[in-house]
């Protein structure tokens, strides 16, 4: 660290002698004073209207300067003018004047002078004559707009006066027209889907401007780690996303846009409800511990992962989406080493940047993006459970095989009766259809944007209400967000970006909870009922009912998650030369949530009297960064220096309270609580200090070269294990740019990298520390326990990664082929090693092994014209193994969860239970340990790996994973005069999806659940009858072990959307005084293809990388029918 | 641009010297555990109540009642299946054996803690106090280890290593020297203080381990010497279990709701039930069949409501949690009872039973008379985690209740032996 305290001081040093410098330079001096206290003071929202300001100057003799002083108290107008410039004005000034325009007076200032001036803004800048011919004269321009490609003239292109605020849109026929216009000018050409074209205009002839297609590619801007960098010169693998009104879906946050868009990022949802977390992997699973979600960058300001619900209700939420997707102008994937080691130890999982939306410079715009939408959960006939006839035959058959197995006779005390339908003459109960609903949501977005040379803005605010399919469920958010650039000195930039949210969920138990809806409607039994003939509820968990009532959970609770976020940074950059700029930033994120559950008296938790937990929570997340960015040039070899500073510091306070005992259920908060079960405070956090540099250099623009550097320095480890190092570096080589390239309409490059990437998250704040924690209290004195051993020698997860890749591109950008292969190596893997009990504890954080992830991407993209038809189309495929190398010398399968092992030589994610060979068809078949314990013919017979005759863990191993084999999307968007369809899928093979759902639907009589119809069907009833479904057995759980009789695939292709659209033609936009309206209908989610037997194969019932691929009766992802409107003037 | 150069100067300050020490966050809920000093000792202490009560989680209170034959699956329409239900608590997977053995582990560990730290402190009377409770709990934890697992490791410092099991000698006999320990220094009891271990706590504890050692003598003397002491008075159901000023309690887990979440009621109650519960478990009908109509037990110990039997012994529900008994009394009488035979025994059981509204029995054998007795103790401590073992210490689980022979022992937890390669299972799990 020395040598890096050393390293910055130095810069420090220069920095300051070349601000000095700049002070005393002649050019800045007044300005310097002008400014003084002022800097900041930028207004640039709105052109303030100075000119209009009535001055008054009374001198005699006097010197420019002093009038300037004089208008300066009257207004606030600035003066910019370098010293040579006022030398030119040698006579003495005298004028008397009152309630005069500034025009006028400065008109009669410089009077018989060679200077004349220029406001802008309210600013004055004296100039020579010479640089504004006064004596120019006004013209008209007119035009046409072309598409280079075939001559058609464009109608709707933004056209506008560089360095003005005029500015217009090429009529039906491509037409324009500026009036008044004194030449020369520049003419800025913006048109959707084509390259921005810039002319200059000397005289009045009229001129045709061509347009080309954009060849997507080589030319644009790709957001790297504090900078961009043009595509062509890009070294690292960067996966791009870039929504627009015919790629986008209706979600909640920047995440789930995401799923299917880039090669090697794989996404799935919790469930469908509204605002579930949603997981997201880049380049397969990169840690062992919880947290293995990428880094979140957003506008630069680094974002701390967490659930956004403090309570467990069920399932983790998702905080990204109490962003606004419709602010997102690009995503940005970090996938390798070399383009994500610039943020070091949070980059193992990959880093996503966001970057919204900012105003451009021209004419102003005004757009509206709304929708509506009704949506339903789709598939339920493959949930079809069995009627009360079969139930009834079943659980009786099941009886019977009991008594008969045990020699059971009426009068034996063990002896079981039979049950009967207790309602014969009432209808059945649909429990699914009771708790579920078609959900219809809204949305409404507007943005204003516009700019100048000196300013730009983007303002939007949006709204958003979407229902969830089960009854009671509902998300609203509101949005909000400012993103201002402004320019007060030719030196200075600054701006800010901020967003605030409110989100008001209104959740409902998601399926970990005891009281989940879809658990607890689809395995009741078809005669029972939820309501009494009186009206009150039947009571889950007594006879009348074997499950909570879902409609009594629903009806007698209130939950709701508030969460309120400002997010933002505030920068100003400072150009010392046009080629050195340091930039300074301040970044927050600041959410303050409030996590509200109250059961009634009448809810089966509501202890009887009511129940209130109250959470509270404010995250705080401040960010301190500085930059230093230099770019050099020596001959053909380019380069691009920057340097920097951060320290991030994140802090969570917490409240929560606990109580009972309410009057009535009209009082809900704790307030009138009469017991408090439980009320504390907590804070803690974490904080990271980090320098990082990077260098790219160029040659010829053949010849790439990126290095990068990173060290981290985090308050999780112990001091002596504090600091991280991350380099990288990565080559490229643009052989298309070589001679020997004969094809012009071909371009290749060819890339490689490697670097190191860390991960923190997953070690709790103190891991390091052997603590001794309070609130271990009794009988009202305060106690305290040792709660963590510590692990002084805790250090960094480190992730190697290698990759090589190329870009190709032939008939000039109209089919783009990207292919990257990568070798991840993570190391030190940090995870919470389970350890023997007699230790007194049951886990400490180490560093416990090493892991590989090897993978291929493919990205293909087509952009081809059929005449007036255009084709675009996106493909990915991503192949990806992951496997443990090693775990601190162990061997041992590692067991976790249920149903999970961890093993070297097996990949994360790996099922690990008995495996299921078929159905013993004769007692004779049954060994003798298991016949002891009461298996008998028509019951599950598991292989016994160790041949002992018995089934335990040593039999256990490993029969599936949940990590796909490969998995991609394929976005197809068809455009033909006016109308575009588009038709967007997303698939994944190979991966497992444990069912655990079916132990509770397929128990065939072992207690009083009812069964899926299948199983009934399918049941094992005699020798021969069955070899995948025992037989109905009561009482006995050996038949639903944890084993591959719950292993399916998995493997899925869906219609993820299917969207129509219809554009206004220009004609009848110019009339609207519009720029662009279109009308569309979408539906998302609208087939599925999989042979998995549950709702949806790709929701998860956590999280975690170790368990994903769980479906423990997930309410899957609605099927959703959308009429929407983009309008924009 | 003086503004700027000061923001400039602050980074700069901050990049280079500050940073560092801001990477020191520190935790406001702990504190480094090297930091602690002698001034700590007594927070330890209330510490060890608070770990030793909640660790092993609320099953593990009743688990002999579950698997003794006491209660069965709440779902069961009859108790046909009883001994399924047994023999599914009693797999090596099944999350309530780890949770048990690890809670007992963990609380071991801090009670260790607190025995080093505590020997370093100066000689004092308090201090031997200390380590009067410190060995008592020790021993407590044994006794909850032993009889459910057999030998079990016998860690008398915290070690890290994996190590194997002891004999079920050697642990008993580490129980008996612990106990004698606390008992030459445990607190000595002071009239209503049985939230806290006492002198009498031990004595008691080493009643019931003498007992099951077939100490007969010893068991009858320490209970007698409980029952003589003067301290405590059978009392009413009423006063014992609605956390009520009682003078039967011996020792007694205060429980108390916002230290505590060790929630034995909500197991027993259902949701239809005033104070709901989630109605895991009910009792057996024959357990319902138990008491007889002028048994003063009868209503605090079992209920049936809206035609569903549920455990009345903790009131609470969902709203709170209850005391638990850890030693009382009625134990003592019927440890007597068992100890002195019938001879020397029958008075206390006659006592005992006219005390809960009973009249008195007079069996002819000693075979009789532990038949009585024990039916008496299957009455008197319902759900209070006696059952199991009552029956395996006399070696009539199998013949009672139909336990599989190796049901004896409980299974040590299937993550356990995988971490622990010395350890070894108990038979035929």
């Amino acid at each position: 660290m020395i040598y890096k305290s050393e390293f910055m001081k130095k810069e420090v040093c220069s920095f300051l002698r070349r601000c000095y410098s700049l002070l005393f330079s002649p050019i800045l001096k007044l300005v310097c004073l002008l400014l003084l206290g002022l800097s900041l003071q930028v207004k640039v929202m709105a052109g303030t209207y100075l000119q209009d300001q009535p001055l008054s100057v009374h001198v005699k003799d006097a010197d420019i300067q002093s009038v300037f002083k004089i208008i300066r108290k009257q207004s606030k107008y600035l003066f910019i003018f370098s010293d040579e410039n006022i030398a030119k004005v040698k006579n003495k000034i005298t004028l008397s004047v009152s309630n005069s325009s500034i025009n006028e007076i400065m008109d009669a200032c410089l009077e018989g002078t060679s200077l004349t001036y220029k406001i802008v803004d309210n600013t004055i800048i004296l100039l020579p004559v010479s640089e504004q011919d006064v004596t120019a004269q006004r013209i008209s321009i007119k035009g046409t707009v072309v598409d280079a490609s075939n001559g058609e003239a464009l109608p709707g292109v933004t056209i506008s006066v560089k360095g003005s605020k005029q500015g217009t849109i090429s009529g039906a026929d491509g037409h324009f027209q500026f009036d008044n216009i004194t030449p020369p000018v520049t003419l800025t050409f913006t048109y959707i889907g084509f390259s921005k074209k810039e002319i200059v205009v000397q005289d009045a002839q009229p001129v045709i401007v061509k347009l080309s297609r954009a060849s997507q590619n080589m030319q644009q801007l790709v957001v790297i780690g504090y900078g961009t960098q043009k595509k062509q010169d890009v070294t690292g693998s960067i996966g791009t996303f870039r929504p627009d009104d015919r790629n986008s879906r209706p979600v909640l946050g920047p995440d789930q846009m995401l799923q299917g868009r880039v090669a090697g990022v794989n996404i799935s949802g919790a469930s469908g409800m509204p605002g579930g977390a949603v997981r997201v992997s880049v380049r397969g699973i990169g840690s062992l511990s919880a947290s293995n979600e990428p880094l979140y960058v957003i506008d630069g300001v680094p974002v701390l992962p967490h659930n956004a619900a403090m309570t467990n209700f069920g399932e983790n939420m998702n905080p990204l989406a109490e962003l606004n997707p419709n602010d997102i102008a690009s995503i940005e994937v970090l996938k390798d080493a070399a383009s994500a080691a610039i943020y070091g130890s949070r980059a193992t999982n990959g880093v996503i940047l966001i970057t919204t939306k900012s105003g451009q410079k021209g004419k102003g715009q005004l757009s509206i993006n709304a929708f509506a939408s009704m949506g339903n959960v789709p598939n339920l006939h493959k949930v079809k459970m069995a009627g009360s006839d079969q139930y009834l035959e079943v659980a009786n058959e099941a009886i019977d095989n009991y008594n008969n197995q045990y020699g059971y006779t009426p009068g034996n005390s063990k002896f079981i009766p039979y049950i009967d339908n207790p309602y014969p003459t009432l209808p059945e109960t649909d429990w699914l259809d009771r708790v579920l609903r078609t959900a219809y949501s809204q949305n409404i977005n507007v943005a204003a944007s516009g700019g100048n040379d000196k300013s730009t803005y983007y303002i939007s605010g949006g709204y958003q209400n979407q229902q969830g399919t089960i009854l009671t469920n509902e998300l609203k958010k509101y949005m909000i967000r400012a993103n201002v650039t402004g320019t007060p000195l030719e030196w200075l930039k600054t701006g800010v970006n901020l967003s605030m949210s409110y989100s008001d969920n209104n959740r409902v138990p998601g399926s970990n909870l005891g009281s989940t809806i879809m658990g607890r409607s689809l395995p009741q039994r078809p005669f029972d009922r939820p309501y009494k003939p009186d009206g009150s509820y039947y009571v889950g968990g007594t006879s009348d009912l074997v499950y909570h009532n879902p409609l009594q959970i629903l009806n007698e609770e209130v939950a709701y998650l508030e969460n309120y976020r400002l997010l933002g940074n505030a920068f100003a950059s400072v150009n010392f030369t046009k080629d050195l700029m340091f930039k300074t930033s301040l970044g927050a994120d600041v959410i303050y949530t409030h996590d509200y559950i109250y059961y009634n008296q009448k809810h089966p938790y509501g202890t009887g009297n009511g129940r209130n937990v109250d959470d509270r929570r404010l995250l705080t997340n401040l960010l301190i960064e500085n930059t230093l960015s230099y770019q050099k040039s020596w001959g053909k070899l380019r380069s691009e220096w920057l340097l920097g500073q951060s320290f991030q510091k994140m802090t969570t306070s917490t409240s929560g309270i606990d109580g009972n005992g309410f009057p009535a259920p009209s009082f809900d908060v704790l307030a009138s609580a009469a017991v408090i079960n439980d009320a504390s405070t907590n804070l803690y956090g974490n904080a990271m200090e980090s320098y990082f540099a990077r260098g790219n250099f160029s040659y010829d623009g053949k010849y790439l070269l990126s290095l990068s550097m990173r060290t981290d320095g985090s308050s999780r480890f112990s001091p002596k294990n504090r600091y991280g190092y991350f380099p990288s570096m990565s080559a490229g080589w643009q052989i298309s740019k070589e001679n020997f390239w004969q094809d012009a309409g071909k371009e290749l490059k060819l890339r490689f990298s490697y670097g190191a990437t860390g991960n923190q998250e997953g070690v709790s704040n103190y891991a390091y520390q052997s603590l001794t924690t309070g609130g271990y209290n009794y009988d009202e004195k305060s106690g305290i326990s040792v709660t963590t051993t510590g692990n002084e020698d805790l250090t960094w997860e480190k992730a190697r990664q290698m990759n090589i890749g190329f870009d190709y591109s032939m008939f000039r950008g109209g089919l783009n082929i990207t292919l990257d292969y990568y070798q991840k190596k993570t190391t030190n893997l940090l995870y919470n090693m389970p350890i023997h009990a007699t230790s007194g504890f049951t886990s400490i954080t180490s560093n416990i092994g090493s892991m590989l992830n090897k993978g291929l991407e493919l990205g293909i993209n087509t952009n081809v014209n059929f005449g007036e038809l255009n084709w675009s189309s996106d493909f990915n495929i991503s192949f990806v193994k992951n496997e443990i190398l090693s775990l601190i010398g162990n061997t041992d399968v590692l067991s976790i969860g249920s149903n999970r092992g961890l093993q070297v030589g097996q990949d994360i994610g790996s099922i690990w239970v008995y495996k299921m060979l078929g159905i013993y068809q004769d007692d004779k078949d049954v060994p003798q340990p298991l016949y002891d314990i009461g298996v008998r013919a028509g019951d599950v017979m598991y292989e016994d790996l160790n041949g002992d005759g018995n089934i335990d863990i040593n039999d256990r191993q490993v029969v599936g994973s949940s990590n796909p084999a490969f998995y991609g999307g394929w976005n197809n968007t068809f455009r033909y005069k006016n109308f575009d369809l588009s038709v967007f899928l997303n698939y994944s093979a190979g991966a497992d999806v444990y069912a655990t759902w079916r132990i509770n639907t397929e128990r065939l009589g072992y207690n009083a659940f009812n069964n899926t119809l299948k199983t009934v069907k399918d049941r094992w009833t005699g020798p021969g009858t069955s070899n995948t479904t025992p037989r109905a057995i009561y009482g006995q759980g050996y038949n639903f072990y944890n084993s591959s009789r719950w292993l399916e695939d998995g493997s899925f292709l869906r219609v993820r959307s299917l969207s129509l659209g219809y554009n206004l033609p220009a004609s009848i936009l110019q009339r609207l005084k519009m720029k662009q309206l279109r009308i569309y209908a979408q539906a998302d989610n609208l087939a599925l293809w999989t042979n998995y037997s549950g709702l949806d194969p790709e929701v998860n019932s956590s999280m975690d990388p170790r368990y994903i691929g769980e479906d423990n009766l997930i309410l899957p992802q609605p099927r959703t029918f959308i009429l929407g409107v983009n309008v924009s003037f | 641009m003086k503004n700027k150069f000061i923001a400039l100067l602050l980074t700069a300050a901050l990049g280079t010297s500050s940073c560092s020490k801001l990477l020191d966050v520190p935790s406001h809920s702990a504190v480094a555990t090297n930091t602690l000093s002698q001034a700590d000792v007594e927070a330890f202490l209330i510490g060890i109540y608070s770990r030793v009560q909640n660790a092993p989680g609320a099953q593990s209170y009743i688990m002999f009642d579950m698997v003794g034959g006491n209660l069965i699956n709440a779902g069961a329409t009859s108790d046909g299946g009883l001994n399924t239900f047994i023999s599914n608590i009693l797999r090596p997977e099944q999350g309530l054996m780890s949770s048990a053995w690890n809670g007992y582990y963990s609380a071991l560990y801090q009670v260790n803690n607190l025995l080093e730290s505590t020997e370093s402190l100066p000689e004092s009377s308090r201090k031997q106090e200390i380590l009067g409770v410190i060995h008592f709990f020790r021993a407590y934890l044994y006794y909850n280890l032993v009889t459910r697992w057999g030998g079990v490791p016998v860690l008398k410092v915290n070690t890290a290593a994996k190590v194997p099991r002891n004999t079920e000698t050697e642990t008993w006999e580490f129980i008996e020297d612990e106990l004698e320990l606390s008992m030459a220094t445990a607190p000595a009891y002071m009239a209503g203080s049985f939230y806290y271990v006492s002198n009498m706590s031990a004595t008691a504890l080493m009643a019931r381990v003498k007992l099951a050692l077939g100490k007969k003598d010893e068991a009858h003397d320490l209970a007698e010497t409980v029952i003589t002491s003067g301290y405590f008075q059978l009392d009413d159901f009423e006063n014992i279990f609605r956390n009520a000023t009682n003078s039967e309690s011996i020792f007694t887990f205060k429980n108390a709701t916002i230290e505590s979440n060790t929630n034995i009621s909500t197991l027993f109650y259902t949701y239809a039930h005033p104070v709901k519960g989630s109605y895991v478990y009910r009792p057996t009908m024959e357990v319902m069949n138990l008491f007889s109509s002028s048994d003063k037990r009868a209503a605090i110990s079992v209920d049936t409501y809206g035609g569903l039997n549920v455990i009345n012994k903790y009131p609470s529900g969902q709203s709170g949690t209850d005391p638990i008994q850890v030693i009382r009394l009625g134990e003592m009488y019927l440890v007597s009872a068992e100890a002195g035979g019938l001879a020397n025994g029958l008075d206390r059981l006659n006592e005992l039973r006219e005390e809960r509204g009973l009249g008195p029995v007079s069996p002819a054998t000693e075979d009789e008379f532990l038949d009585a007795v024990l039916l008496e103790r299957r009455k008197e401590l319902l759900a209070e985690g006696f059952r199991y073992y009552d029956l395996v210490r006399l070696g009539r689980a199998t013949t009672d209740i139909g336990l599989d022979d190796r049901e004896v022992k409980f299974p040590l937890p299937m993550n356990e032996l995988a971490l622990n390669k010395l350890l070894d299972q108990n038979d035929d799990y």
